[in-house]
């Protein structure tokens, strides 16, 4: 019978099939899959941001590595479902008003969700009252909020402050994308602010309390 | 000295009057600066610059050339199917990257039995009389005359999408290989044509995005084993013909460089300071081989501090200028929030501290 540990090496490795394999073999074997996901999935994707982070491996391995994931989940989340079983902390994430692109937020969303946090993607273009009225909606612990262009710098400031305004409990936000540095997350009241996918990961999980 | 005397110069690390010049500028910019007091438009502040460069014609072979089809539209956006048989949406009258929603060529399949034909098999895009045309323009204003186009990764990307693309790196290189090299052929095949009008171009500037803020997109090892056999190419037929080579890419590519120089480059730019990179950090290391066009920090800029440009393109300036291999250019584009008042400022920094 494989061990939580090869479902580990599976994912981070991105290997997909043995995924597949490993999660339907341990849950025959009578492992939980909340147990699974935690001690099985989630540790792999933790390997992945390492290595991620470290320029050991590069997006080609994280998004093979995300989509192993993926479908384990595919499994394993019908029966989280029917246990009551959800995950701990609800982030969002969208590119800001004004910015299209989306393949930076694309990846920190698949590594929040490989560390098993809820993942709300709101897409493109997303206004500031979008973001806040899904934040109320979901009640969300961690808001993402990415811009590519120089151009769009403005509309992270004003989103940021009409978030903060609002006064949510709970409720941390993170900015990133490619012009953004700590200092302008520091400028505009940003909780954090993430360089990379890897750190992204760390970031959310220090803002909600979590040990990175 | 002419801009094609200077920059040929640059490249030799030989004696030049001043740093060879050129920018590039989001048309917002253009917008406002045109509300602040530019007269016309941005070959207005190109010269008033006093930027070296011209491009003669400029290739991306897609697999519909001229194929724009409006699927859909709101009041700021429109969704267009366009000429790579791709579905995205755009800003309507406004820069940005636009958002991808669906790519026409999204198997090996549809490549192979759709896409790979119908690229082989399109019109050439450049018109090569025109190109002959902005030659002698070129020539006759001493301008560094360059033939510019796509490199395989950014087709690659443009074509399949970037997730499939870095998927595909792993799991069917063949095929990578395989759109890479097609695009490559037709690349020089369209140059061979402008080539054909008589024309004797200084240098070919090869576009292709490979990095973003963090690294390169994929590892050195698998750039060298799918992408550089290509960039090796287009850089060997440009030397074959007398040409320099300039490679442009946004984002970290620090880890790469030396890749870069066995391929051929001679120059990179525009060297982005916000995803970190330095000319100060590789001039001494790498500056006597590859060339540093750009690295000024738009960031920087668009505070419209001049104490902190000013000091920005002093010590970067200082630090290129040591090899002789450097040229002024902004580290991606300059953003609106720059005034008019601050880019003629920068004009000035440029000539105050790029004069040999």
């Amino acid at each position: 019978m494989p061990q939580l540990t090869d479902l580990t090496a599976a994912v981070a490795a991105g290997k997909r099939t043995d995924t597949v394999r490993i999660t339907q073999e341990l849950l025959a074997a009578g492992i939980g899959p909340e147990a699974i996901v935690e001690k099985g999935l989630v540790p792999g994707m933790a390997i992945v941001g390492d290595q991620f982070k470290r320029n050991e491996i590069f997006v080609p391995e994280m998004l093979v590595a995300a989509r192993a994931m993926k479908e384990a989940l595919k499994i394993l989340e019908p029966l989280l479902a029917t246990a009551g079983i959800k995950p701990k902390y609800t982030a969002l994430i969208g590119t800001v008003q004004g910015d299209l692109h989306d393949i930076g937020k694309n990846l920190i969303s698949m590594m929040w969700r490989g560390a098993n946090f809820a993942v709300v993607d709101l897409g493109t273009n997303v206004s500031p009252e979008r973001y806040l009225a899904a934040a109320q909606e979901h009640k969300a612990n961690i808001i993402g909020l990415s811009a590519l262009l120089t151009t769009t710098m403005p509309a992270m400031k004003e989103t940021v402050r009409i978030l903060k305004a609002a006064g949510l409990p709970n409720m941390k936000i993170m900015i990133g994308g490619a012009p953004i540095t700590q200092a302008f997350a520091d400028d505009i009241g940003a909780d954090g602010y993430a360089a990379d996918a890897g750190t992204a990961v760390d970031v959310a999980k220090r803002l909600v309390g979590e040990a990175a | 000295m002419t801009g094609c005397e200077r920059v040929n110069r640059m490249f030799a690390r030989q004696d030049q009057d001043r740093v060879p010049r050129h920018d590039a500028y989001w048309p917002e910019t253009i917008a406002r600066w045109q509300r602040e007091g530019l007269q016309w438009d941005q070959a207005d502040a190109l010269r008033l610059l006093g930027a070296d460069f011209q491009t003669l014609c400029w290739s991306w072979p897609s697999a519909f050339p001229g194929q724009r089809v409006v699927l859909s539209q709101d009041a700021e956006t429109e969704t267009v199917r366009d000429a790579w048989g791709g579905v995205a949406r755009f800003w309507k009258g406004r820069s940005g990257t636009p958002e991808h929603i669906s790519f026409g060529c999204d198997s090996r399949e549809a490549w192979e039995k759709t896409y790979r034909p119908a690229m082989l098999a399109a019109a050439n895009e450049i018109n090569p009389q025109l190109a002959a045309l902005r030659y002698h323009e070129g020539r006759a204003c001493g301008k560094w005359n360059h033939l510019a186009g796509v490199e395989g990764f950014e087709a690659l990307r443009r074509l399949i999408g970037d997730e499939a693309c870095l998927i595909a790196m792993i799991e069917d290189p063949e095929w990578v290989r395989d759109i890479v090299r097609v695009h490559t052929d037709i690349v020089l095949r369209s140059f061979e044509g402008v080539l054909a009008e008589g024309v004797a171009p200084d240098g070919l500037w090869i576009y292709g995005d490979m990095a973003y803020n963090h690294a390169t997109m994929c590892s050195p090892a698998m750039y060298r084993e799918l992408v550089w056999p290509a960039h090796k190419r287009m850089a060997d037929w440009a030397h074959a013909h007398g040409m320099k080579v300039i490679y442009h890419t946004d984002g970290r590519v620090s880890g790469v460089l030396d890749l870069y120089i066995a391929a051929g480059f001679e120059c990179l730019q525009p060297i982005e300071a916000k995803a970190g990179m330095d000319i100060r950090d590789f001039a001494p290391t790498h500056g006597d081989r590859l060339a540093m066009f750009g690295n000024i920090d738009v960031m920087k800029m668009a505070t419209n501090d001049l104490g902190l440009i000013e000091e920005e393109i002093r010590v970067k300036f200082a630090a290129g200028m040591a090899t002789r291999g450097y040229a002024y250019h902004s580290d991606h584009s300059v953003p609106p929030q720059v005034s008019w008042k601050t880019y003629q400022a920068i004009i000035g920094f440029v000539e105050r501290y790029g004069t040999y």
